[in-house]
């Protein structure tokens, strides 16, 4: 390193934080990846252009992955398209009304992103890029934060974007007088008047508790954040209010939805590209796929393999796979015969095949689960922990040792979506072998998941079942509500005082070698207890027609046209 | 899910009742004439051929098992989706079983829950059906209305809230498919009552104050059995309809059992991918034994009508 | 004439009961089932707040009934706008898609029916019959499939989805709306040929018919003036009835075609436990099918002189 790069690095350091000392530290030891070390220091709020520069600078010479995760779309983003034109999508139909603050599925964030944008836009390689936020970071003990908001931006009735709306736009969601499905993301983090306004330009968040990976909770991964005017006074549907490249030209119910390009867009480096958008309700997989492969749209947002399998070999269609977090937690109550003791818990996991599982069910585009939620995808995860494989004799052992050598009878509860069906049939047939009778009892959706309280609920009540955890872009929130002692989703009923503190430590933890170690003991204590299995993580798979390119999707089924078109 | 619907006591009711539903019979005059019927039944060739068709399916019904060439419930999930070869003639499902296996051994079900379902909705229909005819005045006109309403409720709706409600069993599916036809029955049987209570049999009884409940069941019912049992096998076959209908849509018996419905549910979206053959077969399964069963009741109509 | 209408009336309101009834044995509580699983308890407390779910049942029912005979139909939980507005285009697209499938399967069932009856027992009848028979016997979906699997994937001739685009043309959308139409004729065709033969059948029979021939007037006259009207009475009896199915049965053929008519809303109405929806769908179904009874009444006796309204008993 020459010396005036060497003045440049030190004078960054001397502004850096000790957090992001210590991370500029462990790039340079060669601890951390490059990919990781940008995105860990788009987290702590270090502006992407010192990391770019600490990148080459520091850097020694490993630009290979750490931990695999975030493959893909760099190709298509990059991808050469023709200006202008109409782009297709077809997307899962809304549930229901399409309102920022009740929104709850993936076809109703979808829309959301249409025209509205966040403070923080976490992508396909989990990192935190900057949209209305300019950059962001924590006071020292990670109990506030301070984001900048960023100035020349325009809602798209004109208004000028300001701290005040998002201060109000952060205070609706975490009012629990409102209907906000954000409020059990901020359930412990952020609580309603505690935003403010610094300045125009500036906003701070007081937190409840130390939350090192905040910057998250305020990304796209929690997508009710779009920001709203101050005034914003309900029914969304009627302007589609927000900051983004594209503005509502119609919204039908239950078909779709047409926008048109915003002329007077912000950012400069990603203008939109299409003249205009459409966006196509399916109300079934099928649909979309059936849609797809006939050119009716040319882009969907996503496809499961058991219901696209058809795309996978089309020559027509470029499939685009996207390494998640989303998986499957089968839980097993233990406080409940026959799961109280642990070893009968560690049976049952080590009955079952994830080989077949993911090559099986998901033609191999999944990973293998360690019966933990941290998965590959996440930088701190620690992959040295030895993975569970099946082990038909070390179960029956465990079975013998327990008592339950002849096996016993429990009926594994979930509902008909996906491929939990199949994830329910495929587990009943592998512990057959060791005398497990399982019984299946598939509901819908409502009969499983019920008035979601204990007591009232099949998924909190059941002694064994299947339930589905979508993508998120941190672990906290699989760690947390499922897991910890009072936990609102704790189907198995785990509780454990040192698995609680472990989690409070790593939700304050924002060094990443911190978390890695606290993270390691996390997941050998799961090991060891399987309050749950967790077979695979698997693959988010975006599908696009050859000849179209530019479309942007992250693993939690938003989707971002604003590159899109027909290639060159 | 074509179901004659309409309210009771329309001008429309001779239109459609007028078919199926046979003429009075003297009592005296009955035994004869049902031993002439059954003969005629036996020679008709649709009969026959309904027979034969249905008879394979309540052989598999019965013997499943024996009959399968493999375990209709081991998966192999590496295997899935195999098209038909000389090791599974059927192919393979999605989850790697073999399907020509799940198709024999999947006639149990509906060969079980479908007369099940229908003999329900008779034996309800019926009663409702003597009550309302007999009777006549207020009870009729407000029992009319409430089958009325029934009538009209989508069967779909009926289903999917008794489903919800009470959980999808086999139960469940007899409860529902009995509860539609049983309006349907009720209708018809009525139709025929009105026709009986004006007899002189039924006036005779009546002179030897007979009790109600045994002038309706002891006089009036054996004389309308005919439309009754031709009710009963047309019914059967929409019933085989709506069992396999209702598993399509989600509601029907649970994985992993072999039921036709539920395959085709499973499997129909795969077909535009080109895997045809894991929905395709279940529901030619579904279309043959209707037919069948179709056929059985047209020889039966057919045979009541002469 | 009046008393059918008033009876009919009558049957409405103890349907809209019944349905009200239903709906609050199903499980689950709407706040929860917009907002799902995952979200915070006191949320879900405050949007059953805002939609009022949290009152008694019979507040509920007789606000939506109040509200249904002053022609508002309340707000659909699920969605937060008026009923009227979601249940308006649904039913305009089911409606579409009835009147397609009536203009094609009513004549070509007469027709079969009339040619399988004046060619009875030959193998015009036994193909009429059969094949009718047969296709009645296959479930609407595994039409559907085949239909879209022949139709669109193969040759490309018709799109997969019936939904037309904003702005079609009457042609385009019969384009779209073809398949499903399809699927609907073939379930239907059987059913009608059936009655239509039969009542031909009865009418080729009867002792005007033979009046007819005997005083020399030639075949078709004859087909037309008597024998036809009488095959119709049985085809419009077999239409009326097929209207509550036409409209609210159809949620299989929805599915797959992402078509968006009554029978979709009124399975995810149920599925949400979304109250004013649902009361609001199955009843505007349970009217049409009334209107439709009624009306087929009329013509039945404006064909059929021999009956008189409210002689029939």
């Amino acid at each position: 390193m020459n010396r005036d790069t060497q003045r440049r690095v030190d004078a960054i350091r001397a502004r850096s934080t000790e957090a992001e000392n210590h991370l500029i530290d462990a790039y340079s030891g060669g601890g951390v990846s490059r990919r990781e070390f940008v995105r860990r220091g788009t987290v702590l709020g270090m502006s992407l252009t010192s990391l770019g520069f600490l990148a080459s600078a520091c850097g020694s010479g490993d630009t290979s992955g750490g931990n695999g995760g975030g493959t893909a779309t760099t190709a298509e983003q990059t991808a050469k398209v023709q200006p202008g034109g109409t782009f297709k999508a077809g997307i899962n139909i809304p549930a229901g009304a399409v309102d920022p603050v009740t929104v709850a599925d993936d076809g109703g964030l979808a829309m959301l992103g249409q025209t509205g944008e966040y403070l923080t836009w976490s992508d396909s390689k989990l990192t935190l890029q900057p949209r209305l936020a300019e950059s962001w970071e924590p006071n020292q003990d990670n109990t506030a934060w301070t984001f900048k908001v960023r100035q020349g931006v325009k809602f798209h009735n004109g208004k000028d974007l300001t701290a005040d709306d998002v201060v109000a736009t952060f205070d609706r969601l975490a009012d629990p007088d409102n209907a906000s499905a954000a409020l059990s993301a901020f359930r412990g983090v952020l609580s309603k008047g505690n935003i403010r306004a610094v300045d125009p330009q500036t906003v701070e968040f007081q937190l409840d508790a130390p939350n090192g990976n905040f910057p998250y909770l305020v990304s796209s991964d929690n997508y009710n954040t779009i920001v709203l005017p101050q005034n914003y006074d309900g029914d969304w549907e009627k302007t589609f209010i927000g900051t983004g490249p594209f503005k509502l030209e119609r919204f039908n119910q239950g078909q779709g939805a047409t926008f048109v390009k915003n002329p007077d867009y912000w950012d400069a480096q990603r203008k939109p590209n299409p003249d205009r958008t459409e966006i196509r309700f399916y109300e079934k997989e099928q649909a979309r796929v059936l849609a797809l492969q006939s050119g009716e749209v040319d882009a969907i947002a996503q496809f499961s393999v058991s219901g696209g399998k058809a795309l996978l070999t089309d020559p027509n269609v470029q499939t685009i796979a996207l390494k998640a977090s989303t998986h499957r937690q089968v839980h097993m109550r233990t406080d409940r015969e026959p799961f109280t003791d642990k070893r009968v818990r560690q049976a049952m996991a080590l009955l079952v095949d994830r080989r077949a599982l993911v090559d099986g069910l998901f033609e191999g585009r999944a990973q293998l689960g360690n019966d933990s939620p941290f998965s590959p995808v996440y930088k701190y995860t620690d992959t040295t922990v030895p993975q569970r494989q099946q082990d038909v004799e070390r179960a029956r052992a465990l079975l013998a040792d327990a008592g339950m050598a002849d096996g016993f009878e429990v009926t594994i509860d979930t509902y008909d979506a996906f491929e939990m069906p199949s994830l329910a049939q495929l587990i009943q047939n592998d512990v057959k072998p060791a005398g497990i009778r399982v019984k299946l009892n598939i509901g819908t959706s409502s009969t499983y998941y019920g008035d979601a309280v204990f007591g009232k609920s099949r998924w909190l009540d059941s002694v064994m079942g299947i339930t589905d955890y979508g993508h998120r872009g941190v672990v906290n929130v699989f760690l947390g509500a499922p897991l910890v002692s009072d936990g609102t989703w704790n189907a198995a009923h785990f509780r454990n005082k040192r698995y609680d503190r472990l989690v409070r430590q790593f939700t304050a933890q924002s060094d990443i070698d911190q978390q890695k170690a606290t993270a390691r003991r996390i997941q050998e204590l799961l090991l060891d207890e399987t309050p749950m299995m967790i077979p695979y993580f698997y693959d988010f798979l975006t599908g696009v027609r050859k000849g179209f390119g530019g479309v942007e999707t992250t693993a939690m089924a938003h989707i971002q046209l604003t590159g899109a078109g027909q290639t060159v | 899910m074509s179901v004659p619907q309409q309210p009771v006591g329309s001008p429309l009711d001779d239109a459609l009742a007028a078919s199926p539903a046979a003429g009075p019979r003297r009592p005296d005059e009955g035994r004869t004439a049902r031993r002439e019927q059954l003969r005629v039944l036996v020679r008709s060739k649709t009969f026959i051929a309904g027979a034969v068709i249905v008879g394979f399916w309540v052989l598999c019904a019965g013997f499943g098992e024996l009959l399968a060439p493999q375990d209709p419930l081991a998966p192999d999930p590496l295997n899935d989706l195999a098209a038909p070869s000389a090791d599974h003639w059927f192919g393979t499902d999605r989850l790697g079983r073999d399907v020509f296996s799940r198709v024999i051994v999947g006639a149990r079900d509906i060969i079980v829950v479908a007369p099940l379902a229908t003999l329900l909705g008779t034996v309800v229909g019926t009663a409702l059906g003597l009550v309302t005819g007999y009777f006549r005045g207020a009870v009729d006109d407000v029992l009319s209305r409430i089958i009325d309403a029934f009538l009209a409720l989508p069967v779909l709706i009926l289903g999917l809230l008794a489903i919800t409600a009470l959980g999808p069993s086999r139960g469940t599916v007899i409860l529902v498919i009995g509860a539609v036809f049983a309006p349907i029955i009720a209708r018809t049987v009525r139709a025929a009552v009105l026709t009986e209570r004006g007899m002189d049999y039924v006036a005779a009884a009546r002179l030897r104050n007979e009790r109600t409940p045994y002038v309706l069941f002891g006089e009036i019912l054996p004389n309308v059995m005919g439309p009754v049992t031709v009710e009963f096998t047309v019914r059967l076959g929409y019933a085989i309809f709506y069992v396999a209908t209702l598993s399509f849509l989600g509601f029907g018996i649970q994985p992993p059992a072999p039921d036709w419905g539920l395959q085709v549910f499973e499997h129909y979206g795969l077909i535009s991918g080109g895997f045809w053959w894991a929905a395709f077969f279940p529901a030619l399964a579904i279309a043959t034994l209707v037919i069948g069963v179709n056929l059985l009741a047209d020889g039966v109509t057919q045979a009541f009508e002469r | 004439m009046a008393r059918r209408v008033a009876l009919g009336l009558v049957t409405l309101l103890i349907l809209s009961v019944i349905v009200f009834l239903i709906a609050q044995v199903l499980p689950g509580d709407v706040g929860r089932r917009i907002l799902g699983p995952f979200a915070d308890q006191r949320a879900v407390d405050a949007l059953n707040e805002q939609l009022g779910t949290n009152r008694s049942l019979v507040a509920q029912y007789w606000d939506w009934i109040t509200g249904f005979l002053t022609g508002d139909l309340g707000d659909s939980l699920a969605f937060r706008r008026p009923v009227s507005e979601v249940l308006g285009p649904a039913l305009v697209r089911s409606a579409k898609l009835a009147v397609l499938a009536f203009f094609i399967v009513v004549p070509l069932g007469i027709l079969g029916g009339v040619v399988a009856a004046r060619g009875e027992g030959r193998m015009r009848d036994r193909l009429v019959s059969v094949g009718g028979l047969s296709a009645t016997a296959v479930p609407e979906f595994v039409w559907a499939v085949t239909l879209i699997l022949i139709f669109s994937l193969t040759l490309g001739l018709l799109p997969s989805t019936a939904q037309f685009p904003d702005g079609s043309g009457p042609l385009t959308q019969i384009e779209y709306l073809l398949l499903p139409a399809l699927c609907l004729v073939f379930v239907l065709f059987g059913y009608i040929a059936r009655m239509a033969r039969a009542g031909t059948i009865e009418a080729l029979d009867a002792d005007y018919t033979r009046t007819a021939v005997l005083k020399g007037l030639p075949d078709r006259v004859v087909l037309r003036k008597h024998v036809l009207r009488n095959a119709l009475l049985p085809t419009i009896a077999v239409v009326a009835t097929q209207t509550g199915y036409l409209f609210g049965g159809l949620v299989a053929i929805e599915v797959i075609f992402n078509y968006q008519g009554i029978g979709q809303a009124m399975f995810r109405a149920v599925s949400q436990k979304d109250f004013p929806m649902l009361q609001s769908t199955v009843l505007v179904i349970g009217l049409i099918y009334l209107v439709a009874t009624l009306v087929a009444d009329i013509l039945y006796s404006v064909l059929n002189p021999r009956v008189r309204l409210g002689s029939a008993e």
